[in-house]
């Protein structure tokens, strides 16, 4: 059998005195994949600390922090940074408002049927992607878009409703509502349904309850939620670039633009390098601060 | 009751928001891909499939399309063993460093993805595997591959470590009870991975813009940069391409998962 063949092999290759070693073994090919990753990430550190000789475009040799020094010294990518962060706070804000009555209702309901339709709902955008998204957000809100056609046929308009800061966090609420209401759905679905009735039988309004009893107790996934949300925007390139079409741009398009525009690769690599490291110190304070959440990939779980 | 009347209406109220908003860019696409005009108004002009035909007729957006797929299927290969064995060893053993382990294997969510794919560039172009297709397969297999160590821990930490003991107790080889004990138990994890893996490579934009050149370009690529010029209804018809893919993937993952594994709280 084709099984006790490989078992042969397994046998002569891993015998029984190196399983202590296995979940190393196992663990290796991850960690590979990852370091790939970590590799970039050096490479583009290391890039970042020459300076590019404006005269014969080439890399100096020595090591400077100049770049970063230029970052800081120029107001445009303060004034990036500001619109970036603001942006995502927003974002943040009304997809969690929007999710939460979302993730609430398709675990608590009744009927199988609705759960499905919601569930559905809610993968389809996930799984059509972010351009096609957009796309189709150019295609209702543009200049001769379907809005402005209802609008014209009323008399009024046409307004302009693309290529502006509201647009592109609009467009990046709706694409992160799907991640928002999968990371909030498992802790609410933790919360036993007959606390709230508990709290609703002994005379608590419903918003009540939801502020005291359910919110609190959904704490992990809405952490997990905000986190999320809030970093997936700060860093998206697509939104900023279709639907604020070169006017409202975020930090990624910032980095961007420093590479492919300017060609100042090691430029460049510092914004990128600063936002990865805003991101993670991000990251580091919220998750310490207030928890794993719902993010964490084993531990809580025993 | 009237507080349970204006729970349900208030709830219910921002249910309809979301499923307008989730649902609006979707539905907009499917009715401009079958318009007759050369133009996209709404009115539609009638009810025609020849941008379809267009878009079947066109070489390069087949190729596209055909680039993608390979870049899918690529990340998908190497994401499901890669993810498999790391979420069996998370779950299964105590691991020295466990915390440390974790923070490193959550990186790809945690770095920005302009950050991630800008050093790949850097470092691919330096190693001279920069335009080929399958160094973009595993790019996207990098950035997403906390999604598969993820779906697969959720099956493995609900397998009953008791159960492989009991196979081992009674004799069953390792690589035995691996086939008949562990993997048909953490196949549903598996499978939603892989689906996961396959599609988000299918959509993946940002690094397919960064790593592909003019004659390797995916399909987001493509359509993102045919949205730079005019927007025509034949990039609905390439679009409705994306939506066929994501029913077929929720309908896989319906079928063979369920769909409310999503919902179960961990």
């Amino acid at each position: 059998m084709l099984l006790d063949t490989l078992e042969a092999v397994r046998a002569l290759l891993w015998p029984r005195t190196m399983r202590r070693y296995s979940s190393a073994v196992l663990l290796l090919p991850a960690i590979a994949l990852v370091l790939v990753l970590v590799a970039g990430l050096a490479w583009m550190g290391e890039a970042s600390l020459h300076l590019l000789d404006t005269e014969t475009f080439d890399t100096g040799e020595d090591y400077t922090a100049a770049n970063y020094r230029e970052i800081g010294a120029q107001s445009t990518y303060w004034i990036v940074l500001g619109r970036s962060v603001l942006g995502a706070a927003i974002v943040t804000l009304v997809t969690l408002i929007l999710a939460f009555p979302y993730a609430y209702v398709m675990v608590r309901t009744a009927s199988a049927w609705t759960r499905k339709v919601l569930l559905v709902s809610l993968f389809l955008p996930f799984f059509i992607g972010q351009v096609v998204r957009a796309y189709g957000w150019l295609i209702i809100l543009g200049r001769e878009g379907l809005l402005n056609t209802v609008f014209g046929a009323v008399g009024l308009g046409p307004y302009k409703m693309i290529y502006n800061y509201p647009s592109v966090l609009f467009g990046l609420v709706q694409y992160l509502l799907p991640f928002a209401v999968l990371l909030i759905a498992p802790a609410v679905t933790a919360i036993d349904e007959e606390i709230e009735l508990a709290s609703e039988s002994l005379g608590a309004h419903w918003l009540r309850t939801f502020r005291h009893v359910t919110l609190p107790m959904a704490r992990p996934g809405l952490v997990a939620a905000a986190l999320v949300v809030f970093t997936l925007a700060l860093t998206d390139y697509a939104m900023p670039v279709i639907l604020g079409g070169g006017t409202n741009d975020f930090i990624a398009n910032a980095v961007y633009d420093a590479f492919f525009r300017i060609s100042d690769s090691g430029l460049g690599s510092a914004v990128a390098i600063v936002l990865v490291l805003i991101a993670t110190a991000l990251a580091a304070v919220i998750l310490t601060v207030l928890g794993a959440g719902t993010l964490g990939f084993s531990d809580e779980r025993r | 009751m009237n507080g349970a009347r204006s729970k349900a209406v208030v709830l219910w109220t921002v249910v309809a928001v979301n499923l307008i908003l989730l649902a609006a860019p979707t539905l907009i696409i499917l009715g401009a891909s079958v318009t007759t005009g050369n133009i996209i108004t709404f009115p539609p002009d009638g009810f025609s499939l020849k941008w379809y035909g267009k878009v079947f007729g066109s070489a390069v957006l087949r190729d596209a399309f055909v680039r993608s797929l390979w870049v899918s299927l690529v990340c998908t290969v190497i994401a499901v063993p890669a993810g498999t064995l790391a979420a069996l060893a998370l779950a299964r053993s105590r691991i020295r460093f466990a915390k440390l382990l974790q923070l490193y294997l959550l990186l790809p969510f945690t770095v920005p993805l302009i950050g991630a794919g800008m050093g790949m560039l850097m470092l691919f172009g330096e190693l001279g595997i920069l335009g080929e297709l399958w160094a973009v397969g595993l790019a996207c297999c990098v950035i997403n591959l906390p999604f598969m160590i993820w779906a697969v821990l959720a099956s493995a930490n609900a397998l009953d470590a008791d159960l492989e003991n009991a196979a081992a107790n009674c004799g069953a080889a390792p690589l035995h009870a691996f086939c008949t004990v562990t993997l048909p138990a953490v196949a549903p994890g598996i499978i939603t991975g892989a689906l996961l893996m396959f599609v988000l490579a299918f959509n993946e934009f940002l690094v397919s813009l960064l790593l592909t050149d003019a004659n390797t370009v995916t399909l987001p690529v493509s359509i993102y940069n045919s949205i730079r010029n005019v927007i025509t209804p034949d990039l609905a018809a390439v679009s409705v391409v994306y939506i066929l893919v994501a029913t077929a993937a929720i309908a896989l993952l319906d079928r063979w998962v369920g769909l409310e594994i999503f919902l179960k709280s961990k």
